[in-house]
């Protein structure tokens, strides 16, 4: 039993792809183009063009981002009897739960991949910078990519239980800016609440915004991920839970 | 008889509104259970219970001489096959990629999957979407989606709704190859010609409570049909029991509701001494429609 590779069938001539190509890079350029307007170089080189891209990404376009993706990916279950069909099989719920969360992880992480791809081709072609984007950045993006993972078992959950495209979108545009309301307060312990606070703070790691100290130090990615890692289990655990007990609606 | 599926008093309410109530379903082995009733009756619900995709309030299900519940019933599932409502499918995928999500789900090899689109003889509708199928082919898709598990109960719900008459024909007669093969089908319809030649035992669902269950032959017994006598003096007959019985004359033929066979041989005797002569008495033949109808006191279909 595959309940991920059945997920994967499913992605063929999806709407998501689109999400998940135009996002990050509308996102990222849009970022640097009133410095590419004006031509003025970057004040500090990819430190400025990271902030400008990735930072501005992670306060709340990219939870929004993963939230359309679970929207999308869920409009299908919710479409006809399928979500019936889904549950009278021998799946498990816990199964159908990771696959779900799984899927949208993983579509997450193409985004990534595509945002941080975005932002060297802006600096090396656009904005021609020396050099090439600081390896901590590329450390902070894989921590991105797992910070990524709660918000999409979250997202997922929301839209399971909401038949509505726009309502689980709203519910990550509102925590994601309380969570980067709560950064820039520097109360850090957020990142063990709110997903949303997680994958943030995983953006701005090496940045010195907010509550970072500017370096990319073992500890710091160890928090973070572990945050990561802890709520995953929990939202897992508790969107299995929900799903084992509650009845089926369509 | 072992029973595939059976219940106690099973219950089904939301809030003080209660949807199905003290169901004693009793389906044996390798029959076509024919679950009739008008929509809004508690089919549904009693099938969604059937495959836990909701809760009972009360009452138990087995299937299989298995308790039903939540902690069995992923490994019961693998051996039910069950179309609710309107029949699944992903519309932007082909039925091909469809019956490959179906395959990885459950983790079936090709001949399987084949076998199944065979059966519903879709073979050469598989490359089209899924988005551009009849309501028909869908069905058959859903048909195929339940039964590529090699399922020993089938449960479909109305799987012949929207259909034409063609279409309706040609589930029936897949439901009774099905029967033949072994696997036992539970089919739900509110329209009863479409079940009367295909099920072989019938339950009747009113307002959430079953008032018939049992096989077509003892569902026509239950009921009494009215007696039909043909003599020579319809009208004069006619007024010599209107006192006693009510009785209606169609094209001078005279109709005794709810005579059983002592008040039948009675009336014939009475209306021999009376000089008229009697050169017919038979019993009319009913519809599963009037039955129903009687059965139900009138209630709407």
């Amino acid at each position: 039993m595959n309940a991920i590779g059945a997920e994967l069938v499913k992605l063929k001539r999806s709407l998501s792809w689109a999400v998940v190509v135009l996002l990050p890079i509308t996102l990222v350029v849009s970022g640097s183009v009133m410095t590419l307007i004006d031509g003025r170089p970057l004040e500090d080189g990819w430190h400025t063009l990271w902030m400008r891209s990735i930072v501005f990404y992670g306060l709340f376009p990219l939870a929004v981002g993963i939230a359309i993706l679970a929207s999308l990916i869920w409009r299908a279950e919710h479409r006809g009897s399928n979500w019936n069909a889904l549950m009278s099989g021998p799946t498990s719920s816990l199964r159908i739960v990771l696959a779900k969360a799984t899927v949208i992880g993983m579509l997450a992480a193409i985004m990534q991949v595509l945002a941080v791809a975005t932002t060297i081709v802006l600096g090396k072609l656009v904005f021609q910078l020396p050099g090439f984007l600081p390896g901590e950045y590329l450390i902070a993006a894989v921590v991105i990519i797992v910070a990524c993972f709660p918000v999409a078992v979250l997202q997922s959950w929301l839209s399971m239980l909401m038949r509505s495209f726009a309502a689980p979108v709203a519910v990550a545009f509102v925590g994601a800016g309380i969570s980067a309301f709560l950064l820039v307060l520097k109360l850090t312990p957020a990142i063990f609440i709110s997903p949303y606070a997680t994958v943030s703070r995983a953006t701005q790691l090496g940045t010195s915004t907010f509550a970072d100290t500017g370096e990319v130090t073992g500890p710091v990615v160890a928090l973070i991920i572990g945050a990561a890692l802890i709520l995953s289990a929990v939202l897992t655990t508790a969107n299995t839970a929900i799903l084992e007990r509650g009845d089926t609606r369509t | 008889m072992s029973l595939v599926v059976s219940t106690e008093k099973l219950t089904k309410s939301y809030g003080s509104r209660t949807v199905v109530q003290d169901l004693d379903l009793r389906i044996p082995e390798g029959c076509v259970y024919g679950f009739l009733g008008p929509n809004g009756s508690g089919k549904s619900t009693t099938m969604k219970m059937l495959l836990s995709l909701i809760r009972p309030s009360n009452g138990q299900v087995q299937i299989m001489g298995r308790p039903m519940n939540r902690s069995t019933r992923r490994e019961l599932l693998g051996k039910i096959g069950s179309l609710i409502e309107s029949p699944p499918g992903y519309g932007h995928l082909t039925g091909r990629e469809n019956m490959r999500i179906t395959q990885r789900l459950l983790g079936l090899n090709d001949q399987q999957i084949d076998f199944a689109v065979r059966t519903v003889r879709m073979q050469n509708q598989m490359d089209k979407k899924v988005r551009e199928f009849s309501l028909g082919m869908k069905q058959r898709l859903g048909i195929a989606m339940a039964l590529a598990r090699q399922p020993r109960l089938l449960i479909l719900d109305e799987p012949t709704n929207g259909l034409d008459p063609a279409g309706i024909e040609e589930i029936r007669d897949l439901l009774r190859r099905l029967a033949e093969g072994g696997i036992t089908v539970m089919v739900s319809s509110h329209l009863l010609g479409e079940i009367d030649k295909t099920a072989t035992m019938l339950g009747i669902l009113s307002q959430g409570q079953m008032i018939f269950q049992g096989t077509r032959d003892q569902l026509f017994s239950a009921a009494t049909p009215d007696v039909l006598i043909d003599c020579t003096h319809p009208s004069r007959a006619q007024q010599l029991f209107a006192r006693h019985h009510q009785t209606t004359l169609e094209n001078s033929t005279l109709r005794l509701p709810g005579a059983d066979d002592r008040t039948t041989a009675g009336v014939v005797a009475a209306l021999v001494s009376e000089g008229i002569g009697v050169y017919g008495v038979r019993r009319d033949e009913q519809t599963l429609e009037q039955i129903f109808m009687s059965l139900t006191a009138g209630g709407g279909l």
